[in-house]
Order: C-alpha cells, then sequence, then structure tokens
C-alpha cells in the first residue's frame, strides 16, 4: 500500500530519468534501534540525477533512512536492518564485498549542523583527497579550487584560504562542507536538513547551489522546509510514524496529493 | 518587633523571621569555612616560602646557588654566635687544605728550612733524568740491583746510627724514635685523601717504570688498567711498606726506587706539593741524622708537626649542607618518564574506550576498575612496583621501575581525562570525517585527537605532576637517599641510565624529615627543599596551561 509512485514512469520525470535504472533502489526496509522499530516495510527508487526530498513530521525517520544509505547508521549501537535491502546502482549495500569506506565516498553526506573541522578552509577541502593518499599539492589545489567554485565559496573565500574555518558565516560554513563532500567526487550526495540553521539569505544561495548540481549528482535532501522542497526537488517522498507514506513528483504531492495524511501535514493541520 | 507601628506604615521594614536567621547563619558560616580554608592555604604557602627562602637566600639576600648546584653533603659549622660559619663538606675541606697549604708555607720560609719548591721541583727532574739515563745504561736486572744495594746500603749504615741515636735521643725535645711514626703518619694520611686525586702524570711515570721492568713492548689497554690497578695496590702499600722499612732500619728491607721517587712525582703544587715538601724534610732530616746535626732535626721536625696538625673544631650535621642539584635532577626524570609512559598507555586506553569499546558489561567492568584504581593509596603503588618491576622483573631500585610505577599510579587520572576529552569532541567531526571516506583510525587520527590533545595534556601533566610528589610510590622502586653520581656519569652502558636509581625531591624531603638526627639546620633543609619542589611543581603545571593554550588558540570551534 506504501509503493505509490515505484519505478513506474512518470510524465515530468525528464527523460535521463526515464531512460535509466534507479541510483538506489530501496526495497522492504524495516530497520530498528535495538528493540525500537522507527522504519516500517519502506520501498522506495531514486534516479540518477534527481533531486529527491524527505519531508514528514519530526521523528518519523527520515535522518534514519538517510543515514542508512551510506551506512552511517553502523556507528550507532544497536541500530540494524531488520528487513529488506538497499541497493546502490544495483549492489547490496550490505553484501560482504562491500567496503563501507569505498561507499562512503561514492555517497557523501551533508549535515544538518555544519560540521567543518576546526582547521583552515583549504585543508577542510583537502582533507577527504588527503586522507585518501593523495600527496600532490597541484592536484589538491585544482581539486579545492573546483570543489569550492562548484559549491558557490570560491569568491568568497580565496583570498582567505588558510584561515580557521570557523571565522566563517553558518551560511559559508554549509557550503564549505558541501565543497568538502564534493572533493571526493561521490555520485549521490545526502543531506541532512542542511539549511535548518541558516537565514534565508544564505538558504537561498545554498539552495541555488543544490539545483546547481543536479546535473552532475544524484541529490536527497531531508527537509522541514515545504517551500524548500518545492523549490528545489524532482520528487517529494513523504514518511509518516517510520512508513512511507507517499513519493511522487513534487508538484503533485503539493497539489494534488494521494493520501489524506500528506494533504493534512502539507496543509499544516499536524506535524 | 519593636515597631510595630512603623510596620505598618513601610511594608518593606525589616522583619526577624527565622528564616531570616537561618539565611544570616548559613551566609556566616559559608563565609567562615571559605575564609578558614583560604587561612590554612595562606599558612601553607606563607610557612613554605617564608622558611623555604631561608635556605634559598642566605645570608646576603643573593641565590644561593650552591643549594641548586651541589650534591647534599655533611654540615660543618665553625664558631658560635654571630660568628658562626656554615659550611658543606666540600668548602669545608676547601678551607681545611687553605689553612695548611698557608701554614705550610708560612714553615717553608722560616729559617732553617733551606730549600723551597721549585729548587725540588728541578731536583726531582734531575733525579728523573739521572735514573732515566741509569737505567739505560744498564739492562733492568743489573741496575735494580745496583740500585738495591745502594738504597740497602744507606739502610745499613742508618740502621747503625739509630742505635747511636736512640742513646742519645733522651737529650733532645724531639725523640728520634717519633721519626719514623710521623713520617708514616703523614704520608698515610696523605695519600687516603689524595689517592683518587693524583694526577695522571705519575701514572705515565709508572707505565714508563713498569715498561722497563718488565720489558712490555707496547702496553695495550689492559695492560693500561692492570698497571693503574697495581699502581692503586702500590699506593695503598706505601706507607705500610715506608713505615716498615723505616721501623726495620737494616733488616733485608730493600726499597725501590720507585718507593721514594714516586711521592715526588707530579709537578704542580697545592696538596701534593705538601707531601713533597714534607718528604723532603724528612730525607733531609735523616740527612742530618746521618751528619748528627741534631738541632736541625729539631727545627725541622717540630714546625713540620704543628704544620700538619691545622685543626678546624666544627659541628658536623649530616645531610644539611651542600644542595639538593641530584634531588631536583632525579624529579625531572622522574616526572619526564612517567608522563611518557602515562600519556601513552592512558591515551590509547581511552581512544580504546572511548572510540572502539561497544558499550557493554565488559565496558562498564573496565571503567569499574579504572575507577577503582584511582582509590587505591600510594604506599601499595609502591608495594606493586616493588614486587612487579624491582623485583619480579628484577630492574632492580631503578628510574624504570620507578616510572612504570608513577606511570600506573597516574594512569586512571590519565584515562579518565583522556576519555572524558576525547568525549567532548563534537560528534560532528567524527561524522564528517567518515562520511568522507575516513577509516576509523584515520578519523581518529585526523579529526578527533588533535582537537582533543590540549585536554589530555593539561589533565595528564596536571595528574602526574601531582603524582610526583609522592613519596611512597618511589620509595622503593627508584629513589636513593644519598648517591653521589649524577644520572648522566658513570654509565658503561647506555641502558645503564634506566636501571639507576636517583635521588629525588619527595623523598629527600623525608629523608631530612624523618631519617636523621634532627638539629637546627634540617629544618631550613627541608623547607628549602619544599620550596624548590613547590616551584618546579607550579612550572610543571603552568607548562600544561601554556600548551594548552597555545593548542587551543590553533584548534578553536
Ligand atoms: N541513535 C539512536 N538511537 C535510538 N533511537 C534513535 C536514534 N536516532 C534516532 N532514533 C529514533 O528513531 C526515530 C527516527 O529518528 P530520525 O532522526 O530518523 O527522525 P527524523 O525524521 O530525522 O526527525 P527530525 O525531523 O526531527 O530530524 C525517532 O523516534 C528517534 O527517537
Ligand atoms: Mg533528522
Amino acid at each position: 500500500m506504501h509503493n505509490v509512485t515505484d519505478t513506474s514512469p512518470n510524465t515530468s520525470i525528464d527523460s535521463t530519468v526515464l531512460d535509466n535504472e534507479p541510483s538506489i533502489r530501496i526495497r522492504d526496509l524495516d530497520f530498528l534501534y535495538g528493540e525500537n522499530q522507527v522504519l516500517h516495510n519502506v520501498d522506495l527508487d531514486i534516479f540518477p540525477k534527481e533531486i529527491m526530498a524527505f519531508i514528514g513530521p519530526s521523528g518519523c525517520g527520515k535522518s534514519t533512512l538517510l543515514r542508512c544509505l551510506n551506512r552511517m547508521n553502523d556507528l550507532v549501537d544497536g541500530a540494524r536492518i531488520g528487513n529488506g535491502t538497499i541497493e546502490i546502482q544495483g549492489i547490496d549495500l550490505h553484501d560482504k564485498s562491500v567496503d563501507v569506506i569505498e561507499l562512503r565516498k561514492k555517497v557523501g553526506m551533508v549535515f544538518q549542523k555544519s560540521n567543518p573541522f576546526p582547521k583552515s578552509i583549504y585543508q577542510n577541502v583537502a582533507y577527504g583527497l588527503q586522507i585518501q593518499g593523495i600527496k600532490s599539492k597541484r592536484v589538491i589545489d585544482e581539486k579545492v579550487e573546483e570543489s569550492l567554485r562548484k559549491s558557490a565559496l570560491w569568491d568568497e573565500v580565496k583570498d582567505r584560504l588558510n584561515e580557521n574555518a570557523y571565522g566563517l558565516s553558518g551560511g559559508q560554513q554549509q557550503r564549505l562542507c558541501i565543497a568538502r563532500t564534493l572533493a571526493v567526487e561521490p555520485e549521490i550526495i545526502l543531506m541532512d536538513e542542511p539549511c535548518s540553521a541558516l537565514d534565508p539569505v544564505a538558504t537561498g544561495r545554498v539552495e541555488e547551489l543544490i539545483l546547481g548540481l543536479k546535473e552532475e549528482y544524484t541529490i536527497v535532501v531531508v527537509t522541514h522546509n515545504m517551500q524548500q522542497a518545492g523549490r528545489i526537488s524532482d520528487r517529494t517522498a513523504f514518511f509518516y510514524l517510520g512508513k512511507l507514506i507517499e513519493c511522487d513528483q513534487t508538484k503533485k504531492i503539493f497539489l494534488n496529493p494521494n493520501k489524506q495524511q500528506t494533504e493534512d501535514y502539507i496543509s499544516g493541520k499536524f506535524g | 518587633m519593636s515597631d510595630h507601628k512603623n510596620k505598618e506604615v513601610n511594608p518593606f521594614s525589616p522583619k526577624l523571621s527565622r528564616e531570616k536567621v537561618q539565611e544570616n547563619l548559613m551566609f556566616g558560616l559559608f563565609r567562615g569555612m571559605t575564609y578558614f580554608v583560604l587561612f590554612c592555604a595562606a599558612f601553607l604557602f606563607w610557612d613554605i616560602l617564608s622558611k623555604g627562602a631561608n635556605k634559598i637566600f642566605e645570608g646576603d639576600g643573593l641565590i644561593n646557588w650552591e643549594f641548586l648546584t651541589e650534591h647534599p653533603q655533611t654540615l660543618h659549622v665553625i664558631g658560635e654566635g654571630d660568628e658562626e660559619i656554615k659550611l658543606s663538606s666540600s668548602n669545608y675541606y676547601k678551607l681545611k687544605d687553605e689553612k695548611i697549604l698557608a701554614k705550610w708555607n708560612l714553615f717553608a720560609k722560616s729559617p732553617g728550612f733551606t730549600s723551597n719548591l721549585s729548587d725540588l721541583d728541578n731536583e726531582m727532574i734531575e733525579l728523573q733524568k739521572e735514573w732515566t739515563e741509569k737505567s739505560l745504561q744498564f739492562t733492568n736486572a743489573e741496575f735494580l740491583k745496583k740500585e738495591r744495594d745502594n738504597i740497602s746500603n744507606k739502610f745499613a749504615f742508618w740502621s747503625d746510627l739509630l742505635t747511636d741515636i736512640n742513646a742519645s735521643a733522651r737529650d733532645f725535645e724531639v725523640e728520634p724514635q717519633e721519626i719514623p711514626g710521623l713520617v708514616s703518619e703523614f704520608i698515610l694520611g696523605h695519600f687516603e685523601k689524595e689517592r683518587s686525586r693524583l694526577p695522571l702524570v705519575e701514572t705515565k711515570i709508572i707505565l714508563f717504570r713498569a715498561q722497563q721492568y718488565s720489558n712490555i713492548e707496547e702496553p695495550s689497554l689492559n695492560t693500561l688498567k692492570e698497571i693503574e690497578k697495581a699502581y692503586n695496590a702500590f699506593l695503598m702499600k706505601i706507607p705500610e711498606t715506608y713505615n716498615q722499612a723505616i721501623k726495620d732500619f737494616g733488616n733485608e728491607v730493600s726499597l725501590t726506587y720507585e718507593d721514594f721517587t714516586l711521592l715526588r712525582g707530579p709537578k704542580e703544587f697545592g696538596r701534593f706539593a705538601e707531601a713533597l715538601v714534607a718528604y723532603e724534610t724528612i730525607r733531609r732530616a735523616f740527612l742530618d741524622i746521618e751528619t748528627k746535626n741534631w738541632n736541625s732535626i729539631k727545627e725541622l721536625i717540630i714546625p713540620f708537626k704543628q704544620a700538619m696538625s691545622v685543626s678546624l673544631p666544627s659541628r658536623d650535621y649530616a645531610y644539611s649542607g651542600g644542595g639538593i642539584f641530584p634531588a631536583i635532577i632525579g624529579t625531572l626524570l622522574l616526572v619526564l618518564g612517567a608522563m611518557t609512559i602515562a600519556i601513552i598507555l592512558g591515551v590509547f586506553c581511552a581512544i580504546f574506550l572511548a572510540e572502539y569499546g561497544k558499550p557493554g558489561k565488559f565496558l562498564s567492568l573496565i571503567r569499574l576498575a579504572i575507577l577503582n584504581l584511582a582509590g587505591v593509596p600510594s604506599i601499595i603503588y609502591g608495594l606493586f612496583g616493588f614486587g612487579l618491576f624491582v623485583i619480579f622483573l628484577d630492574w632492580n631500585v631503578s628510574l624504570l621501575a620507578g616510572w612504570f610505577t608513577l606511570a600506573f599510579m597516574v594512569l586512571p587520572i590519565v584515562i579518565t581525562a583522556s576519555e572524558e576529552s576525547l568525549r567532548s569532541i563534537p560528534q560532528g567531526f567524527r561524522e564528517g570525517s567518515l562520511a568522507l571516506g575516513a577509516t576509523k583510525w584515520i578519523m581518529i587520527k585526523t579529526s578527533v585527537l588533535p582537537f582533543a590533545m590540549p585536554g589530555i595534556l593539561t589533565s595528564s601533566i596536571l595528574g602526574v605532576a601531582r603524582a610526583a610528589g609522592e613519596t611512597a610510590p618511589i620509595m622503593f622502586t627508584a629513589a636513593y637517599a644519598k648517591r653521589s653520581e649524577l644520572p648522566w656519569e658513570g654509565l658503561e652502558h647506555w641502558t645503564d641510565f634506566f636501571f639507576q636509581g636517583v635521588m629525588a625531591l619527595p623523598y629527600h624531603i623525608y629523608v631530612v624529615s624523618a631519617k636523621i638526627p634532627q638539629n637546627e639546620y634540617t629544618s631550613d633543609m627541608q623547607y628549602g627543599t619544599a620550596f624548590v619542589f613547590l616551584f618546579l611543581v607550579i612550572g610543571v603545571a603552568s607548562l600544561s596551561m601554556l600548551l594548552r593554550n597555545r593548542l587551543r588558540k590553533k584548534y578553536r570551534w
């Protein structure tokens, strides 16, 4: 009953998406923290180069699902998948052959609370490359500039690359975190409420940035901000109490949802 | 209560109530207790600083460097009251030597003493030359025989003389029999003191002689050592030989050339010059005996006797003089070593506990054990270190045993503090790092440890500095009450460095407070040591603060 969109072609998804296999395929996913089941039977496909938004009331499991996608939940004691599979590019994430380190390089993550390292701006962006053992200063320099440009931060920080990242404003810090993620060349970027701590102007910049990234990356973004979901996402998934209620074209979800619960949530009746 | 009317007029007028009394009482109590603690702390510091300053700034208010740079020594106090002079052993003997020399110089200039030191020296050089030439003329065996005959002839002659002397000795103030006694007494006393200071020149002469005796061609290092040993044994024997020789005038005693010339070997003056001159005096005395110049004997011997008996009456107090340099060095070494070991072990444990360990029974058990360890009395650590490191691992009383014992003692503090520092690092750094594809260890190395380091270092250094003040754990494992060598002296192999005991400030305070007879001068020593110790600890503490601030500035978030 939860499978609303599924893999069936959809009119307003652009053709590249149509042609492709789903990039992320979630099937029958149950997820538990200890004995507390927080995801029930989730089925969801996310296609290459689309922006997927997760919405839903607090505590409904958006972050949990997002963190499943790069196995960040491995860090949480007692967190486990009860049932079901997650496949990325056709490979089961929990297969023995999957190296979580390689997975996380392919599936980058930007956190709700911006978390740059207390190092220089340059070192922050270079970090992901350096831990891969890349030594060449030239390669790193180029990559740092490229990533900062992609995240629309270059012009603001090019003269202060060696200053501490915590001297940046909140919005700049968040974009720095995005740049840091881009530097390791992921294919999928997960963003957990990337703008929740930002003012409208900074939010606008980050949204612009996300839209720009769409060309190259598959993006999954969790948000509490309906307008934001409306502005940036191609499709939206609505969760409630650990269940995926509805997933469809963003426009459709906002204008004409299939489910009553979705409509109630979007119109602000609960949440 | 009395202004019942006012109360109605002014609703805020004071009202005596139970709460108010309680409030005032509690306030007074809190304040009183705080002041009491402050008073105690102030008294403690004042006590140590004022009494310690006595020792640190002695007399003229300048820093008493001797206290900071010397070994602990016996204190010699000369004179009474205002004229009291306090001298550590080394200075006392220096003074005594100076006095003897001065007296001797006076004596050397006195009429009747015909020779002077440089004459003697020249004469000695001549003698040596002559002897060398002679020894080259003959084969060794021949030469030695000649020399021996020469000497024993002399003794035979003297032996006859002695009978004469004894017969007529009663007429003189100096009994001729006294002469041998005087000679041996002098030489014995002299060599006891000088044996270790005999210049190398002499060893070379001996070697040269020895070579000629035994036809050694190229002395190897071992031969050199052998000869040195033989030489020392020989020096020990001199007084005996001499004494015996003189007693047994004429008996079959053969004194070799060495027996005489060795004493005259060194060219440098000072204490040894005394020996030369004294020897020369005696020799001349014998010559005078030969020529029956009795008055000359009298003239020479009496002042000689006086000169040799310089006395500096002093009251001696063990451990109350000199300084505490070896203890300062020892404590610094102990602190540094223990700190290194404790921080390495502690940080590794803390990383395991904070980053790798999965919460559960096992981890709680470890935590409980660590908490309990923190409560174990230091003397138990001392026993543990003694049993494990000193006895079982056979490290003896050594720096290494002390390091490990102290390190184990502060380990609970270091682990707890490090774990706390690690946990205080925002989870975001870890997640950020992992999300960029770092392995757990790389994550810890690059995004956790560097930022936790300021906290780890400060609390660990403070913890170790505090533990360094403990006497109990080092008492059985590392501390010597007294040791004359500094840790870097007299090492045969560099590893010996770790297996030597050291002096340490806390143990020194214990020794001078509890192990030696107390007197008016020991308290100075105790407080002086405490003073230095206090500053050392303050130094270490401020160093750790400085370090933390620097690191903090580097990593702020
Ligand atoms: N580390 C954890 N251990 C145990 N339970 C957890 C943990 N993290 C989350 N949960 C529980 O899982 C459920 C889903 O949490 P999750 O963080 O995924 O919600 P969310 O949809 O992201 O909420 P929000 O919008 O407030 O961020 C919640 O009930 C939460 O209490
Ligand atoms: Mg969340």
